[in-house]
């Protein structure tokens, strides 16, 4: 017999809240016309993956966007394939640092879908190669040749390697040529699936303490950097075209210029966020300050921003449209 | 072990002396056995007040050898709890309890451990099998916790076996079991280890009427044949009255009534109890030495002689026969006479609820 | 080098329940312990299929010593898989599919959780407080009772912490989520649940799909969802109501099948047709299972949302998993608070919902009856047929809900004028460096270095060395014929020809995707979690069921590592046990352990009460009343506990992958952040394989009554 009441009273709250609901819905479709339409967008959606340095690039972006552009930033945590997915379908309308890991999908939409286009540089250097710890370094120079590595075996050899060499590996979303490096020069190592950068970054940092040899697939811009000391181990030199295939690969990792990229529209017709994003450059250094803030020290990735944009104004006023 | 000859109430020392015993549960129980104005609350009084529950509230008495007592009360009325402190499988909130003269509350863990296992065994009113273990292994169980070698186990289990009359089932599990078999195992189980007393927990209640019967015979029978002392837990009057030597009635957790089952079928201590027995065939119960009237005239010198144990309704049957009155006579006296309007009167429940009514025994004392 | 692993499998299987030898004949010579057991496994022929199948795994091994499946009986998968792939990345905007149905699907889902957003940026922190903190006083039962304010200020307090911890905008965006997907899964769930309850048909057909939903790895098919539904909010909510419904699907199920049969017997009668009969008999009986199942799915909603945060749904998953890339676990931990909290308040006010549910079934309760069950005795029988007081609730309903609906709007126009949408900046209180400090001094003092003991990374060292290693080696070594004969004899010992079947069919498919090795590695490393899960899981079970403070103490923490999301404890893992297998691991083992360690408790608990107090009364000690009694009667329970942790194991295998388990689960991360269909679902369906195969060979035959 109590049935009935609970029914009715179910049916009146849904009823309620389905108002309110609607009413709020109607409200907020006013301002939320994202990405594009006519002249200028009012908010802007930024993909991250999951790298500071990248997390730094959108806190800076969005710091300036939203507090001298009064243009409202989203800042949306996805990893580089699905990001360009994103790109692609509007779901965001720019990447700042693009590392060149997913070349197909890169291929696709903007050579063929034309539905994201290039951004220009970041400003910041990317590199990749294989690190070990400058205190070994130090004492084992002769580590710093890849030629070398076999007669370190024993000394980076661990209870996951069993009797060879413990390479560790990057994250799996990362571009990485480990697997035929190793392979094509006849290397005594075993890679370590880190399985994410978090891993291989608290994997560092224990061993680093530890003051343990390793070796390791490292890059550069990380915030890391600022609080370890790594030797990069020689690898053949980069020439064109020397990873293709992947399964071929003998030399060691290109250093590149990271780039933008932006959804179609949104570049076209993005007015002054657009503009402002097309122009955002920084340094390296630049990226690390605000990166060092936001993991080294633990700050809020605002406040970082705000810190770094109060003291760099020269280097951002650049950025501001010219209207 | 097996002298059944011990007098009731006679000198020997009681095998289980309960004196003031509690047991109270709920929040700061020990509180309310020492609170005489608690004490005298009802169950729901007391439990309104205090939210405590007292399951045993100031029981006393003795278990002699070779008796079986039977406590009897319905259910909630605190009976398997009281059993359970005799054992201290429920630890008593106070009082005390000797068993041989030995105190039990006082006894540290492995003392009562080996009074569990040699001295006192216990039925269960719903078995307490082990399901994953066989008939054999089952009534071993008590041995092999003792620490005894397989095979001696094993044969002494066979011998119970034997005893419950379960023969050729011992490597059945109890699943496999009807009801009546399954409580056969569990009486062996307790068998097993030979103890003083046997504590027996609603033991049949489970059970359909014809095969509690049959067990009930069996309690019998092997009173009869071992003479073993026997506390004896049920909620059923008719099993209290078959078995019981004597009886206590319990209510809401204290004794309402102690004594023999003539005692409390012929004077019932109070309107409960009198509730309680109203509908027992007192022909059956009482006996000649409490329906007799002291012999008046010549009626002492004739007439069939029977012996003041004889039930009334065995007399009546006599009393039929001959349409005269009958002596009751012990060791060649004659102790009273009853004649029929007497015996009709205890059939007719005449008789009862004048507790002051002086004893047979002691009007026509030889 | 693998000798030791495959001796220690040889002995599991032939070891029965450890008695000495049959003593039967004294004067005969004792027989030797090889004619013994012969004799033993004579006489239990399962037990001789396994021995016999485990001496020829042992024998293959060391013959051939390497017997990984042959590359000629694979299957190639990928191919078709790419094509797939592409095939979606090149349609997405212009096939019909999409156009038409998979669109409005994409666009509904975000626009709900949208409007909810909006909705909850409209009512303003103070208008979200007041309105759930209402809600849960009216599930509590409203009005002065003491759960109606406890659940209230359950609700109250959560939302404050919460803000105070700085986390109330994604608790915000996460509460939306949860709140779309919970009631798409319930419905979903329900009906799934109908179909399964009323015919016998349907609930053969969706058992193995309600398995394969639950067995799956999210990783795996999260990245064809963001293929199909996009990214970000959609696919999100789909991979979580596919994980979600299961637990409401078999509850409801459950619960209909459940039902007094004397009740609906009494429906019919009366002349109900099927639909009158459903609606007013079976589905009210089932409630209290319906609103378990509630409870469950709100659960798995909630751990499956953060994982969601990968392909970009914003929320408290969002911030954890930027905190890892941080290495900040103090940030990354209070998003997990909140996230617990978020739990608590939903499970208590859901339970809270169903206490009251049951109470209205039964009777008011009043001092009287209740105080006897905390007394310990007894509870007075309960009568389902009493009158509940209908007339007081109607009227406390009615005014609660129009109160609430007046709240909420008066509460959405006042919110933005009130100019506080979200919670003060000023307010909140960062608890991030005192964690990171905490955090830092665990894994400094117990990394390594303790004394006797020697600390975690010692042992994971060791435990890789000496079983891990071998045990992978030894899986390796064998030959793939010579597993599929001792997975078949396994089967065949626990459930005869069915789970033999299934079993050595799931392997041949591993075989047949050509995911051998790397299968072999994760079984390997499952094994292991299991075991380890096992031991620690029996031995804490059987304490807390017998010591009820030991319980009372462990219940907010087990609760705890079931809701805590596993990212926030990876970091601290991998600093205590190193990146590899061990991490994964011990990363499994904190998930799984909650479970086997109540399934182990209730069964130890609920194990015949009479068998215990006969051997008590027979004077056994504790031991004995362990050994003999309580843990034999509760065997049941434990085989259930270990068929849990075989699930639970498995569902940690990609999570292992992160902190480099390596194998099956880095091939599924590896297949979402690259993209690469064909890398990923294989490797999630090598999963589903193993969790096939462990899972019937830990289930406990029905046939088995001897």
């Amino acid at each position: 017999m109590s049935r009935a009441p609970i029914r009715t009273s179910l049916i009146a709250g849904v009823g309620v809240l389905g108002l309110a609901l609607s009413a709020c819905a109607a409200e907020t479709d006013g301002d939320s016309a994202s990405g594009g339409d006519g002249g200028g967008a009012k908010e802007v959606t930024i993909a991250v993956p999951s790298w500071v340095g990248a997390q730094a690039n959108a806190a800076v972006a969005a710091h300036i966007l939203e507090e001298e552009m009064d243009v409202k930033v989203d800042i949306k945590q996805m990893d580089e394939p699905v990001a360009f997915d994103a790109l692609h379908g509007g779901k965001a309308d720019a990447i700042l640092e693009d590392w060149g890991g997913v070349p197909k999908k890169e291929e696709l939409y903007v050579e063929d879908k034309k539905t994201v286009v290039e951004g220009g540089d970041l400003g910041v250097t990317g590199h990749i190669g294989w690190f070990v710890p400058k205190y070994f370094a130090d004492e084992n120079p002769e580590v710093l040749d890849y030629e070398n590595l076999n007669d370190f075996v024993d000394d980076f050899k661990t209870s996951e390697s069993g009797d060879k060499g413990q390479f560790i590996g990057a994250a799996p979303s990362y571009t990485t040529y480990d697997k035929h490096l190793i392979k094509n020069h006849d290397l005594d190592y075993k890679i370590l699936p880190t399985g994410s950068e978090a891993a291989q970054l608290k994997e560092i940092q224990r061993l680093y303490e530890a003051e343990e040899p390793f070796l390791t697939y490292w890059w550069d811009p990380q915030w890391m950097n600022a609080q370890i000391e790594m030797v990069e181990v020689e690898l053949p030199e980069y020439t064109e075209g020397c990873n293709e295939p992947a399964e071929k690969t003998e030399c060691g990792y290109d250093t590149l210029m990271l780039q933008k990229y932006f959804n179609a529209d949104f570049a076209e017709n993005g007015g002054e966020a657009a503009e402002f994003l097309k122009n955002f450059q920084w340094s390296t250094e630049d990226q690390n300050e605000v990166a060092s803030m936001i993991a080294g020290e633990g700050m809020a990735e605002e406040d970082a921003a705000a810190e770094w944009a109060a003291e760099h104004e020269d280097v951002w006023k650049a950025w501001l449209p010219k209207s | 072990m097996s002298t059944t000859e011990h007098a009731q109430g006679a000198a020997t020392e009681p095998v289980f002396a309960v004196r003031n015993l509690w047991k109270v549960f709920g929040p700061k129980a020990e509180r309310i056995p020492g609170d005489a104005r608690l004490g005298e609350l009802s169950a729901a009084e007391l439990t309104a007040r205090t939210g405590c529950t007292a399951a045993v509230r100031d029981v006393s008495f003795d278990v002699h050898p070779g008796e079986v007592f039977v406590v009897m009360g319905l259910s909630g009325s605190g009976k398997s709890t009281l059993v359970r402190c005799l054992t201290r499988l429920i630890e008593p909130t106070s009082g005390t309890l000797h068993i041989d003269g030995e105190d039990v509350r006082a006894m540290d863990k492995s003392r009562l451990r080996e009074l569990r296992r040699h001295r006192a065994a216990m039925v269960f009113q719903h078995f307490g099998l082990l399901p994953h273990r066989t008939v054999l292994d089952n009534i071993a169980y008590g041995l092999e916790i003792q620490g005894m070698g397989k095979v001696e186990r094993r044969a002494r289990a066979e011998e119970m076996l034997a005893k419950v009359g379960l023969d050729r089932l011992g490597d059945r599990r109890p699943g496999q079991l009807s009801g009546g078999q399954q409580q056969r195992v569990g009486l062996a189980r307790a068998l097993a280890t030979d103890p003083e007393v046997l504590l027996f927990d609603e033991p049949f209640s489970a059970l359909d009427p014809l095969i509690r019967r049959d067990m009930q015979d069996e309690v019998v029978r092997l009173h009869r044949e071992e003479g073993r002392t026997m506390v004896f837990i049920t909620h059923d009057l008719s099993e209290a009255l078959r078995l019981g030597d004597r009886i206590a009635l319990m209510r809401d957790g204290g004794v309402v009534q102690l004594g023999t089952p003539e005692e409390i079928v012929a004077a019932p201590a109070d309107d409960y109890v009198r509730d309680f027995v109203r509908d027992v065939p007192r022909e059956q119960v009482i006996t000649l030495r409490r329906a007799m009237r002291p012999a008046v005239g010549d009626e002492a010198i004739t007439g069939a002689v029977l012996p003041p144990s004889t039930r009334v309704v065995d007399a009546i049957e006599a009393v039929a026969r001959t349409g005269e009155h009958v002596r009751v006579g012990e060791d060649g006296n004659v102790l009273g006479v009853v004649c029929h309007s007497r015996l009709l009167s205890v059939v007719a429940g005449l008789d009862s609820g004048h507790g002051g009514e002086p004893r047979g025994e002691k009007a026509g004392a030889i | 080098m693998s000798a030791p692993a495959l001796e220690k499998r040889d002995e599991r299987p032939s070891e029965p329940p450890t008695e000495t030898v049959s003593a039967k004949e004294p004067a005969a010579r004792p027989p030797g312990p090889a004619a013994a057991l012969a004799a033993r496994l004579a006489a239990r022929p399962s037990a001789l299929l396994v021995a016999l199948a485990a001496v020829l795994v042992l024998v293959s091994a060391f013959v051939t010593g390497s017997g990984a499946w042959p590359a000629g009986m694979t299957v190639d998968v990928t191919t078709p898989l790419e094509d797939l792939n592409a095939w979606l990345v090149e349609n997405r905007d212009s096939h019909w599919l999409f156009l038409y149905f998979l669109l409005h699907v994409s666009n509904n889902a975000e626009l709900a959780v949208d409007s909810l957003i909006g909705l909850f940026e409209g009512l303003g922190w103070v208008g979200v407080t007041l309105l759930g903190t209402v809600l849960a006083w009216y599930a509590g039962g409203a009005g002065l009772r003491p759960r109606a304010l406890r659940t209230a200020a359950t609700a109250l307090g959560v939302f404050l912490v919460v803000g105070v911890l700085g986390m109330w905008d994604p608790t915000m965006e996460t509460l939306a989520l949860m709140t779309v997907a919970v009631a798409a899964a319930a419905l979903l769930g329900l009906l799934l649940g109908i179909a399964a309850g009323l015919s016998d048909a349907c609930d053969r057909a969706l058992r193995p799909v309600f398995d394969l939903m639950q067995v799956m790895p999210a990783f795996a098919y999260l990245l064809p969802f963001v293929l199909l539904f996009d990214i970000g909010v959609p696919s999100a909510l789909v991979a979580t109501v596919i994980y979600a419904a299961p637990p409401m699907a078999r509850l409801t199920s459950l619960g209909l099948r459940g039902a007094d049969p004397a009740a609906l017997e009494a429906s019919a009668s009366l002349g109900a047709s099927p639909w009158q009969r459903l609606r007013t008999a079976r589905l009210p009986l089932a409630r209290k299972e319906m609103l378990l199942g509630l409870n469950q799915t709100i659960m798995m909603c909630l751990s499956m949302v953060v994982l969601a945060s990968v392909v970009g749904s914003g929320g408290l998953g969002d911030v954890i998993y930027r905190a890892l890339g941080k290495v900040n676990v103090g940030q990354a931990l209070t998003a997990g608070i909140a996230i617990v909290l978020v739990a608590v308040l939903l499970d208590r006010t859901t339970a809270a919902a169903g206490a009251r549910l049951e109470e209205s079934e039964t009777r008011a309760p009043s001092p009287a009856a209740e105080a006897p069950r905390k007394a310990g005795t007894r509870p007075l029988l309960r009568s389902p047929f009493t009158v509940s007081p209908g007339r007081f609730a109607r009227l406390r309903g009615w005014p609660s809900w129009l109160g609430l609906g007046a709240l909420a709007a008066v509460l959405s126009a006042l919110g933005p004028r009130l100019g506080e949408e979200e919670w003060p900046r000023e307010w909140t209180f960062r608890i991030t460096p005192y964690v990171n400090d905490a955090t830092e001094w665990i894994e400094k003092s117990l990394g390594s270095g303790v004394p006797v003991v020697g600390g975690t990374l010692t042992w994971a060292e060791g435990v890789t060395n000496g079983v891990l290693n071998p045990l992978r080696d030894g899986l390796n070594a064998t030959p793939w014929w010579a597993l599929l004969v001792l997975v078949a004899a396994l089967g065949w010992a626990v459930g005869r020809w069915r789970a033999a079947l299934t079993a050595s069919a799931a392997l041949g498919v591993i075989g047949v995707l050509g995911l051998w090795t790397k299968s072999m590695d994760t079984l390997s490393q499952v094994l292991v979690a299991l075991v380890i899960t096992l031991l620690l899981g029996f031995a804490v079970g059987v304490l807390a069921a017998r010591v009820p403070r030991v319980e009372r103490w462990l219940r907010p923490l087990l609760d705890t590592m079931q809701t805590m999301p596993q990212f926030v404890y990876l970091i601290p893992v991998i600093a205590l046990f190193s990146v590899g297998r061990m991490a994964g691991i011990a990363a499994a083992v904190v998930f799984v352990l909650p479970a086997v360690i109540r399934i182990t408790a209730q069964g130890v608990r609920q194990s015949d009460p009479a068998a215990l107090e006969a051997a008590r009364s027979m004077g056994a000690t504790t031991r004995q009343q362990l050994l003999q009694v309580q843990l034999p009667l509760a065997r049941r329970s434990l085989l259930v506990a270990v068929n849990q942790g075989v699930v639970l194991v498995l569902s940690m295998v990609v999570i292992a992958g992160m902190v480099g388990g390596g194998a099956l689960g880095i091939d599924v991360i590896t297949g979402l952040s690259k993209g690469d269909l064909a890398l990923g679902l294989p490797a999630g369906a090598a999963i589903v394989c193993l969790g096939v195969l462990l899972d019937r060979l830990t289930q406990p035959a029905r046939t088995e009554g001897r």
